[in-house]
């Protein structure tokens, strides 16, 4: 199903975007683990407490004074949210629509090679993206944490917050490629493969803002990466993980469904 | 035996554009010729052929399989150049042509150095730094690398100067003589003539003609345009009883068909300063001789 000279040539196409997005992931995970103090509560946690609202707003309101509530609460409520989020927007639209619109897809389809596997491999390369930046904040939070706060950090739970990280983004990678699949237009494609995820995300810091407002969480696909519970071991958040992965499954096969029905004017 | 075969394919796009209703069968080892104004329907054509496209209705198929259901297997043996080039912007030719070769799992052998070596073509630099006409080279020896049996060619020759033309059209002359079917679009007089054994040509998305290629040479009006010395000259020269196209000032426009030995016994009668033969575009030509109006 995957055809390997195009796999190749994704990842060399996206490793410069990765690069980019790491160094900006390993500049705020220095900054923010620097900032805990076990002892004292941090002057984050301080800041939390004197604005509850505001950082409410940004997910950035810690359980507990643990390490790994510290990381869920500054790290996971935006910085891994939002940026994984940009690499799904961008890698999609450059895996797919950007070649029909452009017409380059054309040498694509002009080979033996089937639109699913086409398809499926583009899918392939933006999942290994994804992966690839995930698996590299978890080493780095791990690492960073073991030199600067040795034996602190809950593992366990902090590999389970970023496995819950990747399911969420691998749902909006989804959306991201399936509107890559649906629409002819790159501009069609960006506006709704960004804007619904965008939308999830402001109606998820609406419904974090305050108790009037907390039923939106009910209108948005945000509200199924629970961090808290996930740390905790919640049943019920780790349900709504699976949920995420098994949406992912669902976006990517009808994603490669339509692609190989589509008419392509190219 | 036909190879490529097209029933009845319709594709509306509303307000006229599309095509409609589109039959025509191509033989094996025929070299094709596909004529038409722009925005005809050639190109929605192709994309039948090519299972880009689902048509509405009707089908096409080559080799007897369905273009749609069948591409796949199709496009083992087809080879493709597209009237647009648009490549991966960020490869050198070199790259592409590899990443191609393996991308199709072709076995291209000799074949691809053997073409760069034809059309001199030095493919290291990067593609989107290449004029037109390079641009064009590297897609003939990607249709051409894997030594295909169906050949789609939409305006092969765009963008080549004239000796590269030449080349081409060797090539598919040589192609031809190893029994490959081909189509191909085309604008060029020269290249038609010499390479294609049957024309279709179609206007606004249906079938206006087609023929022997020889059938229509030999019907083949061209124009003249004859300057004279002054406007009364011009005006007596009109009435000698030649077909004349329209008569402006000092120059005299004629339609020419297998009689230019009247026209050039009546020149010698006048004060002819200078004579030219207009270009004229090859759908133009044919049109007129089917008594269609050649502008569109």
């Amino acid at each position: 199903m995957i055809n390997w000279p195009l796999y190749k040539r994704g990842i060399r196409g996206s490793w410069k975007m990765l690069i980019i997005f790491a160094a900006v992931i390993t500049m705020y995970f220095s900054v923010i683990i620097s900032m805990f103090d076990p002892a004292l509560g941090s002057a984050l946690n301080e800041f939390a407490k004197a604005m509850p609202e505001l950082m409410a707003i940004v997910g950035m309101n810690p359980e507990s004074a643990e390490l790994v509530s510290f990381l869920e609460a500054y790290l996971y409520g935006f910085i891994m949210l939002v940026f994984p989020m940009l690499f799904c927007i961008l890698s999609a639209n450059k895996l797919i629509v950007r070649h029909i619109d452009r017409g380059s897809m054309t040498f694509l389809l002009a080979a033996p090679v089937k639109r699913e596997a086409v398809a499926f491999t583009q899918i392939k390369v933006l999942v290994t993206g994804l992966f690839a930046l995930i698996t590299y904040a978890t080493l780095l939070g791990i690492v960073n944490c073991e030199i600067s706060f040795p034996g602190e950090l809950d593992i366990k739970s902090f590999i389970l917050l970023n496995v819950g990280t990747l399911c969420l983004q691998l749902f909006i990678g989804g959306i991201c490629f399936l509107c890559s699949c649906v629409f002819t237009d790159s501009k069609y494609a960006v506006g709704v493969g960004a804007g619904i995820p965008a939308l999830g995300f402001i109606l998820q810091m609406m419904a974090n803002a305050g108790k009037d407002l907390e039923k939106i969480k009910y209108a948005t696909f945000f509200t199924l990466f629970d961090s808290d519970g996930i740390i905790s071991g919640e049943t019920f958040a780790i349900r709504g993980m699976l949920a995420l992965f098994a949406g992912a499954i669902v976006l990517f096969s009808t994603a490669i469904l339509i692609f190989s029905k589509k008419d392509l004017h190219i | 035996m036909s190879v490529c075969e097209i029933q009845g394919l319709t594709r509306d796009y509303g307000s006229g554009r599309g095509v409609f209703d589109l039959s025509f069968a191509i033989d094996q080892g025929e070299v094709f010729g596909f004529l038409g104004p722009n925005g005809a329907g050639k190109t929605t054509t192709i994309r039948h052929l090519m299972g880009f496209l689902k048509p509405e209705s009707g089908y096409c198929t080559i080799d007897g399989k369905d273009c749609w259901k069948n591409r796949v297997d199709i496009q083992k043996t087809l080879g493709y150049i597209p009237g647009e080039m648009v490549f991966f912007d960020d490869m050198t030719g070199t790259e592409f042509l590899s990443f191609m070769a393996k991308y199709r799992k072709a076995d291209s052998n000799g074949r691809t150095k053997e073409l760069l070596d034809r059309f001199e073509l030095d493919p290291r630099s990067k593609l989107r730094k290449m004029s037109k006409g390079m641009k064009q080279k590297v897609g003939i020896v990607t249709a051409f690398m894997h030594d295909p049996e169906v050949l789609i060619l939409d305006e092969p020759t765009s963008g080549l100067d004239p000796l590269m033309q030449s080349r081409f059209i060797d090539l598919v002359l040589e192609e031809k003589a190893r029994g490959k079917t081909i189509l191909m679009s085309s604008h060029m007089f020269e290249e038609v003539e010499r390479t294609c054994d049957r024309v279709a040509i179609i206007k606004n998305g249906r079938l206006e003609a087609m023929d022997d290629v020889e059938t229509l040479k030999a019907a083949l009006s061209r124009k003249y345009v004859v300057t004279l010395e002054n406007d009364d000259a011009a005006a007596a020269f009109a009435g000698e009883g030649l077909r004349v196209f329209e008569v402006s000032h000092n120059q005299v426009t004629v339609i020419v068909q297998n009689n230019i030995k009247d026209l050039i016994s009546v020149m010698n009668r006048y004060p002819v300063v200078n004579i030219a033969a207009p270009n004229q575009n090859l759908e133009e030509i044919f049109l007129q001789y089917y008594g269609g109006s050649g502008r569109s």
